[in-house]
């Protein structure tokens, strides 16, 4: 259903809108039957008088005069009226039942020479027929029959009352959509910082105010947010403890080394205490990259992209014309740089080490975000493993060889970088063989 | 306190370190690595003992772990670069924890002349204090200085502290370790043509490996990153006869 917004506040106003105009149609109808009861009785009374009056006018004269006395009357309204024999022929329909009680009665109101009041009383036509006729029979036998106009009932008599009517409706529903906006510009504000706290756990609390369900929102999001800040702090602490008890016994073997005469075997022994160390900055960088205390700056996306690309063409230049990039040539975006830089240089060395190659392209930004893909020519990922190589400590197990290395730490951390940031990353296979990596950020 | 002094050769004296590690080991065996490269070599526990013997040995520089027990080494370092000090042109190579940014750039801000992460391999660390060394030879006046917060040229900003190229709308634009060193070769002489010999002397300190060709490519790199029309630069013009010069007027904040 299209017209069922999907927003709260489109939904709020909606509803409220619909409110309104249900209540402003009974208002309206109230208003005019109450109308149409008034005029009713008002015409109706009018109606009345006036014909009784034109019998009384006539009923004072002496019976031999009221000829006379019928053609001397001054009627100004419109009404007519003729002495006959007979009651008025069926011209119109009856008058409708209630009309014609209300007129009987009104015509009770005019006060008659004793002894001169009609004797009886016939009525035909209303409202839809523009007049009434009423035939009065004298004492004597004849008929006094008479015509009198009787308007429709106009129920929308007053231009002002509708201008008024329609300024009033237009009033409430803009101070509906007001109120609706401020009152549900506490729910965005929350969305906005369940999202600034994805991308910096130390994000500013929420002000504890407003109405009291919104206050207590806030406060138990920002509790949740400490208890976040200090799991994530914890963490940080205990990583951060291992990888320095480790430095000092991998910087002395390392010192060590240098002492050795054999030079193969310190060339090995190096190697392999190189390897440890990225162990552990790998590990340290898994435990660290979410509360890093890096500061968000202005970042070009892409020159940053290009360095990296640079880099691994620097330290393998024969891979050089295999790293290409295409795509804007400036974008600016708010991240964590060193953060960042670790995330994309994880995925990008992937696609060098497994495939020895790697072609990056970037989008324009669209709706918000943009997308860095990844693409190589090496031998993709089987589907059972699209989604366990994002497990901490998982590689693949064709994979286990010197050349690639690692821990099986560099997609873990590449994904809690960039979903830090508000972004993601997904794995696919080419269709013509090969790997696809796609990366979202928002810009 | 753990002294030995071991003279390389005739001629000029060696360079005089201390080095200041709480850890015993790692100051025996790097005392023993350094002096097998001819240095003179001081190693002490932690910044009491460093005070101590600072004024006995006419050091030319200080290896620091910035994380000591009692006074920091962060500590240590904003006392050695103070007027207090009166050691201010001493050398200084900090050893930092891995991954510890801030203390680096705090480090760094405070007029170390360079730093190490820990674990470091010790050939890069006698490369790095080679440099030092080298700089503070270079320029005698220089240690005097207080240490560059920022170049200032064309709109562009390099900062040494986090070795970074902001641009005019205060942009970072990230460079490679080997762009950076070669902008802040030019920056530091600009207006003043550098042949590859002299870029390629002036960056053998920190860089390893070949770098000849590498000097075109990266400043190919680096115009491109400056928005520096390759065709009609501006800011790094290249000059007949192989060599580059940065044609800008360069501020520089202390």
């Amino acid at each position: 259903m299209t017209l069922w917004p999907r927003s709260l506040g489109g939904r709020t106003a909606v509803v409220l809108l619909a409110s309104l105009a249900l209540v402003q149609i009974a208002g309206l109808t109230i208003h005019a039957l109450d109308r149409i009861d008034l005029l009713t009785l008002a015409e109706t009374r009018d109606v009345g008088v006036r014909a009784m009056g034109i019998y009384r006018s006539v009923a004072q004269a002496p019976p031999a005069q009221r000829e006379q006395a019928v053609h001397d009357l001054d009627l100004r309204d419109g009404s007519t009226a003729r002495l006959q024999p007979d009651p008025p022929a069926d011209e119109l329909p009856q008058t409708y039942q209630p009309v014609r009680r209300q007129i009987a009665v009104s015509m009770q109101l005019v006060p008659v020479p004793a002894g001169q009041r009609s004797r009886e009383t016939t009525m035909q036509g209303g409202f839809e027929d523009r007049r009434v006729i009423v035939g009065m029979r004298f004492p004597e036998g004849n008929w006094l029959n008479v015509m009198v106009p009787m308007p429709p009932i106009r129920i929308w008599h007053s231009m002002n009352f509708l201008v008024a009517f329609l300024l009033m409706t237009v009033a409430a529903a803009a101070l509906t959509l007001w109120a609706v906006r401020r009152l549900i510009a506490p729910v965005a504000t929350l969305a906005r910082a369940a999202e600034a706290l994805g991308r910096d756990v130390n994000a500013a609390p929420l002000p504890e105010d407003g109405p009291s369900e919104i206050a207590t929102a806030a406060a138990a999001f920002n509790t949740m947010a400490s208890r976040i800040r200090r799991f994530v702090q914890d963490r940080t602490f205990m990583l951060t403890a291992i990888g320095h008890d480790l430095r000092t016994p991998i910087t002395r073997l390392k010192l060590r080394a240098e002492f050795m005469d054999d030079n193969e075997l310190r060339r090995k022994m190096l190697a392999d205490l190189d390897e440890l160390e990225a162990m552990v900055a790998a590990t340290l960088a898994f435990g660290r990259d979410v509360t890093s205390d890096e500061p968000v700056t202005t970042v070009d996306l892409t020159e940053l992209t290009r360095t990296i690309l640079d880099e691994a063409a620097d330290a393998r230049p024969e891979l050089a014309e295999k790293l290409t990039y295409k795509g804007p040539n400036h974008l600016t975006v708010h991240v964590r740089p060193v953060a960042l830089k670790r995330a994309l240089t994880n995925l990008i060395m992937n696609a060098i080490n497994y495939a020895s190659g790697a072609q990056v392209s970037m989008s324009e930004p669209l709706k918000g975000q943009v997308t860095i893909t990844i693409e190589d020519s090496g031998p993709g990922i089987p589907l059972a493993e699209l989604q366990r190589v994002f497990q901490p400590f998982h590689r693949i197990e064709t994979s286990r060889n010197k050349e690639t290395g690692g821990m099986g730490l560099g997609l873990p951390i590449a994904r809690n970088i960039l979903r830090a940031h508000g972004g993601d990353v997904t794995l696919g296979n080419r269709p013509s063989g090969g790997a696809r990596v796609t990366v979202t950020l928002p810009v | 306190m753990e002294t030995t002094t071991l003279v390389a050769g005739a001629g000029s004296p060696a360079p005089h370190i201390l080095v200041v590690d709480d850890d015993r080991e790692i100051r025996e065996l790097l005392a023993r690595f350094l002096e097998r490269h001819g240095l003179r070599v001081t190693a002490v526990r932690d910044a009491r003992e460093a005070r101590r013997a600072l004024p006995h040995g006419h050091f030319q520089m200080i290896v620091l772990d910035l994380m000591l027990p009692g006074e920091t080494g962060l500590d240590f370092a904003r006392w050695l670069r103070s007027p207090a000090s009166n050691m201010s042109h001493v050398g200084l190579v900090m050893l930092t924890a891995m991954g510890e940014e801030t203390d680096r750039i705090i480090g760094l801000e405070l007029g170390a002349d360079d730093y190490m992460p820990k674990p470091f391999n010790p050939r890069e660390l006698l490369a790095r204090m080679r440099a030092v060394l080298r700089r503070a030879g270079d320029t005698a006046a220089r240690a005097s200085e207080p240490a560059t917060r920022a170049w200032r040229f064309g709109g562009w900003t390099l900062d040494p502290t986090r070795r970074r190229l902001l641009s005019p709308d205060q942009v970072e634009v990230p460079v490679t370790g080997g762009e950076y060193d070669l902008l802040v070769a030019l920056v530091e002489r600009a207006n003043r043509v550098l042949t590859r010999d002299m870029l390629l002397d002036l960056l053998r300190g920190r860089q390893a490996g070949p770098f000849d060709r590498a000097i075109d490519v990266a400043i190919s790199r680096l115009r491109r990153k400056l928005e520096d029309d390759g065709r009609h630069a501006q800011l790094i013009k290249t000059v007949r006869g192989g060599g580059y010069v940065l044609a800008a007027e360069v501020e520089r904040d202390g």
